[in-house]
């Protein structure tokens, strides 16, 4: 079993992380064009773990079932399974990778709900460390003002409503995510996240991440496909 | 107090867990049900309340791992951490209220077989115990030890050879027997360094249902017999049991002096 920082892979991976509303989808996707347009063999890697994590996943959730225990290590099930049967399998073939959120939203949010934070990183020793991650750094108030339109209500794990923080849900979405906010800041030296700026233009944004994500490729043996 | 391997889980609390956690270990075949089935009755004829969990039975991921084996489908971590959500979610809803609440919890295995074939299966051993750090340690331990050459019939005579209990997985052969003949010693030979590590008692299983039932009721009340003299406060057993004792003797003796 290889660890963290361990694999050796001709494909290159790139993950974006940040809270919901910080943009970072939609960079992902302006950026995932321009590879496909450079000629890069491109994937952008679904959360389509097998359908019996996902039934786990989903029941529990529905169910309430979940303490903060099992919520980190279901979802941690989930990601293994995408890891196992769909990263490492491209990466190996030579592709460049894609993933929106990666193992830092975990380790943020297990952390928010009480998890020891050297234990949900050795949990997670077994995923490949990417290429890249961008963190895109937003204020909370920017990202509720952009979320509050786009959005009819918060489920109740999203709005950490487990957490009894608030019993409003919009009020509890807010209190957890200024917790999540702490705790990708402090990972940003310890997994030497790239912070991107992302109350800048789009386009700004953009330029940055492709300059960076050029940059790693110039390194890597090229798959290229025909367009 | 109680103590987990490492790690706490939030909300997570260890004081006032008055019952007893007994793990029943062993390889698959040895008699570890047999023993749960005579055990239980017996317990509670002795006027214990008993619980009995074991692997993959719990509300949450029972369901998913049956299919998933049923199927073969998840990579070895993606199993290994399924079980581990199995566990945490019958450690958290069956396990601690049951302990809670004065019940001896009678388990059919542990984190041990979890981690002996993961561990067999190429797994890191480090990481495997790190994932299961958060598990109570147990009051006791017995693992029902049996060689390979006594395991075989015993298996072919009652269930038949099971894919995983085979290890079809990891030595994929014409048939299962073959493959069991290369699984279950590299199996028991993990079990064996697990039995050093966390002490497990080890009973001998190559003798017959009887033999082995008596060594685990001389266990069990040996186990018990501390929770009945366990005070509220945490003292050691033992030295408060001797401070009774003295304190009674001493009495009777100036009783007797004074007649």
């Amino acid at each position: 079993m290889k660890r963290y920082g361990e694999h050796r892979f001709p494909g290159k991976l790139f993950v974006v992380e940040g809270i919901d509303g910080s943009g970072k989808s939609t960079q992902l996707s302006l950026l995932h064009q321009w590879l496909r347009a450079e000629g890069y063999g491109t994937v952008f890697s679904e959360w389509n773990s097998s359908p019996l994590v996902r039934d786990t996943t989903r029941r529990g959730k529905k169910k309430k079932m979940l303490t903060p225990a099992t919520f980190c290590l279901i979802h941690a099930t989930d990601f293994a399974d995408r890891m196992e049967h769909n990263i490492i399998p491209l990466l190996k073939a030579g592709a460049v990778v894609l993933c929106d959120r990666y193992i830092y939203t975990a380790f943020a949010r297990d952390v928010v709900r009480g998890m020891d934070p050297t234990w949900v990183r050795e949990l997670y020793a077994f995923a490949v460390k990417p290429t890249a991650a961008f963190y895109f750094r937003t204020p909370l108030e920017v990202a509720m003002n952009r979320l509050i339109n786009g959005r009819n209500g918060f489920k109740f794990y999203e709005a950490g409503m487990d957490l009894e923080l608030s019993g409003d849900p919009v009020e509890s979405f807010e209190l957890f995510q200024g917790r999540i906010l702490e705790e990708y800041e402090k990972m940003i030296p310890e997994f030497d996240l790239t912070v991107v700026d992302a109350t800048r233009p789009i386009e700004e944004q953009q330029a940055q991440m492709r300059q960076q994500v050029k940059a790693k490729l110039a390194q890597a043996k090229r798959l290229r496909v025909a367009p | 107090m109680r103590e987990t391997y490492g790690v706490l889980l939030p909300e997570m609390k260890l004081d006032n867990l008055p019952g007893k956690l007994i793990v029943i270990e062993g390889t698959d075949g040895v008699g570890r049900s047999t023993q749960i089935r005579l055990l239980k009755p017996w317990l509670e004829q002795g006027g214990h309340a008993v619980v009995d969990t074991g692997m993959t039975r719990s509300k949450l991921a029972s369901g998913g791992i049956k299919q998933a084996k049923q199927g073969h489908t998840l990579g070895r971590v993606t199993l290994n951490l399924f079980y581990a959500t199995d566990f945490a979610d019958r450690l958290e809803n069956d396990i601690i209220p049951a302990l809670r609440a004065g019940f001896v919890v009678l388990t059919d295995r542990y984190i041990y077989s979890l981690i002996a074939r993961a561990v067999v299966r190429g797994i890191d051993p480090s990481w495997i115990r790190t994932v299961y750090n958060f598990a109570l340690i147990p009051d006791a331990v017995f693992y029902l030890r049996i060689g390979v050459d006594d395991l075989l019939p015993r298996v072919v005579f009652s269930t038949g050879f099971d894919y995983w209990e085979s290890g079809m997985d990891l030595h994929p052969s014409e048939d299962m027997y073959e493959s069991f003949r290369k699984y279950q010693p590299a199996l028991l030979a993990e079990f064996d360094h697990l039995a050093e590590e966390y002490r497990f008692e080890v009973i001998d299983a190559s003798r017959d249902v009887p033999a082995v039932f008596e060594d685990l009721r001389a266990g069990i009340t040996r186990v018990l017999a501390d929770k009945e003299q366990t005070p509220p406060v945490s003292v050691p057993t033992q030295a408060a049991r001797e401070g009774l004792d003295l304190q009674e003797s001493s009495a009777a003796g100036s009783n007797g002096a004074g007649s």
